[in-house]
């Protein structure tokens, strides 16, 4: 039943222009590393260019755009039932709280994962423009954007939450805005940053290493944490709101 | 008629958070240097010997970001709030012309904005009297870092307000807002040509007042196109 239910919810949600907004990032990354050329500057020959550019886009994607397309997606997978009494006509059908949850909650992953996917895509497209003879760091490249798709796991989780509370897409923004502009000073701090949930995106894809054996970039223990901790937080405050929500 | 208008337009946005966002905006942005000059003030004032420009180099560093967002929260807003009962029809069945429906809106919007941009001046001074920086007060450096980026977003105003009238899916006008912020957010390595780069830039021109014209002038301009591709669509 899950299943079937994941499914309606993508039928709704590909005639919401889901294209055009998941091309937006992409398209911009690419766009700003063709006519950004003052970062190949700043490293010597021995570092990967493509390494170089990664973490040059990195700097403002996992800082600011993908926290905040995130909470976009989150909107629009709820779009279809804010309007017209879409809830009550979904929820008239033998289907759980949960479950409708769940459905919307997984989407959204791989909506994510869909974004980090293109932006690598976007990456290598750019460097093959540009004609970067080094090797593609792979494993490194795919390392990062794992983690800044599971960093985003709690982030999307509050966003659905609010999406639920809101009908209008601007105060989930608000929200998003709110908890997102503070990243780019609490990344400055060793001792706070690591704490800030909307911090964890931009720390899994910049603090890269080349000699590491863990799954991530940043301890586990920060992981388990402070992904995992806000994501208990804010999945299951969620989830518990729409099961009490009066339809 | 614009006048009534604009009642009714203020009347419509009671209670939907615009009057909070607009106190939002600003007071975050300052919280921002409460917090970092909270925790690393002897570090800061060691970075220059005007401590005075500094802070309101470190206040500049978010104010640009907070209006781009903060213009694409309230256009989509306000959109929103025709949008989710089908209200267009009703608003223009009324013996009103689409034109000052329109204009209503962005006179709305535009003094919200310049409200905040107030509140920023006076929290500026605020905290940094609070700070007592051993120097004179920079009155009119406070004026010009509160109201510039301002009237240089007029364009994205413009701009943001006619794609979220438009559209019936208000995640096209959202998404366009944080393109937008992030064209923002880099704008030292793009273009001068970019609108939404000027919030931010007006410290590396020779003259900042010429941003300020320049942000009338294609506000002005988008302003018009909009209006016109607004009267032109069927109502939804």
């Amino acid at each position: 039943m899950f299943l079937s239910i994941l499914q309606s919810e993508w039928f709704k949600l590909r005639k919401s222009k889901i294209s055009a907004i998941i091309l937006a990032a992409p398209i911009l990354t690419f766009l700003m590393g063709l006519t950004m050329d003052g970062f190949e500057f700043i490293g010597d020959d021995e570092v990967n260019d493509w390494l170089l550019f990664f973490l040059f886009s990195n700097l403002t994607y996992s800082l600011l755009f993908l926290p905040l397309i995130s909470g976009v997606f989150a909107s629009l997978v709820c779009r279809y039932e804010h309007q017209a009494g879409g809830w009550k006509q979904l929820l008239t059908l033998p289907v759980t709280r949960g479950k409708v949850f769940m459905a919307k909650y997984t989407l959204l992953l791989l909506l994510v994962f869909v974004i980090q996917m293109l932006y690598v895509v976007a990456i290598f497209s750019v460097g093959t423009m540009k004609g970067y003879t080094d090797a593609f760091p792979m494993a490194i490249i795919w390392k990062s954007v794992f983690g800044g798709w599971v960093a985003a796991f709690p982030l999307v989780a509050l966003q659905l939450w609010m999406s639920m509370i809101w009908k209008t897409f601007a105060l989930p923004l608000a929200v998003n805005v709110f908890f997102t502009l503070p990243t780019i000073l609490a990344v400055n701090s060793e001792t706070y940053g690591p704490y800030y949930p909307w911090a964890q995106p931009f720390l899994m894809m910049y603090s890269v290493e080349e000699s590491m054996d863990s799954v991530f970039y940043v301890p586990w223990d920060q992981v388990l944490l402070v992904v995992g901790g806000s994501f208990i937080l804010f999945f299951f405050g969620g989830m518990i709101y729409f099961s009490r929500k009066a339809i | 008629m614009i006048g009534k208008l604009i009642m009714a337009d203020f009347l419509k946005m009671k209670r939907k958070g615009f009057w909070f966002l607009a106190f939002l905006g600003p007071f975050g942005v300052i919280a921002l240097q409460m917090v970092n000059y909270g925790v690393r003030k002897e570090y800061l004032l060691t970075q220059s010997e005007d401590d005075w420009g500094y802070y309101l180099l470190n206040v500049n560093s978010f104010t640009p970001l907070a209006i781009v967002l903060g213009i694409a929260i309230v256009t989509s807003a306000i959109a929103s709030v025709e949008n989710e009962t089908n209200a267009w029809k009703q608003l223009l069945a009324l013996p009103i012309s689409k034109k000052t429906v329109f204009l209503s809106k962005f006179m709305v919007l535009a003094f919200l904005l310049l409200v905040s941009s107030a509140l920023l001046s006076i929290f500026t001074l605020g905290y940094g009297m609070y700070l007592n920086f051993d120097q004179e007060i920079p009155y009119s450096d406070i004026i010009i870092f509160s109201f510039y980026p301002y009237f240089a977003a007029l364009p994205i105003l413009a701009l943001q307000l006619w794609i979220a009238t438009v559209s019936n899916n208000q995640g096209i006008p959202i998404t366009t807002g944080i393109l937008g912020t992030i064209i923002t957010y880099s704008s030292a390595s793009l273009p001068d040509w970019l609108i939404w780069k000027w919030p931010a830039v007006m410290l590396e021109w020779e003259e900042p007042i010429r941003i300020v014209m320049l942000g009338f002038g294609f506000g002005f301009l988008l302003f018009i196109v909009g209006m016109i591709d607004f009267v032109r669509r069927d109502v939804k």
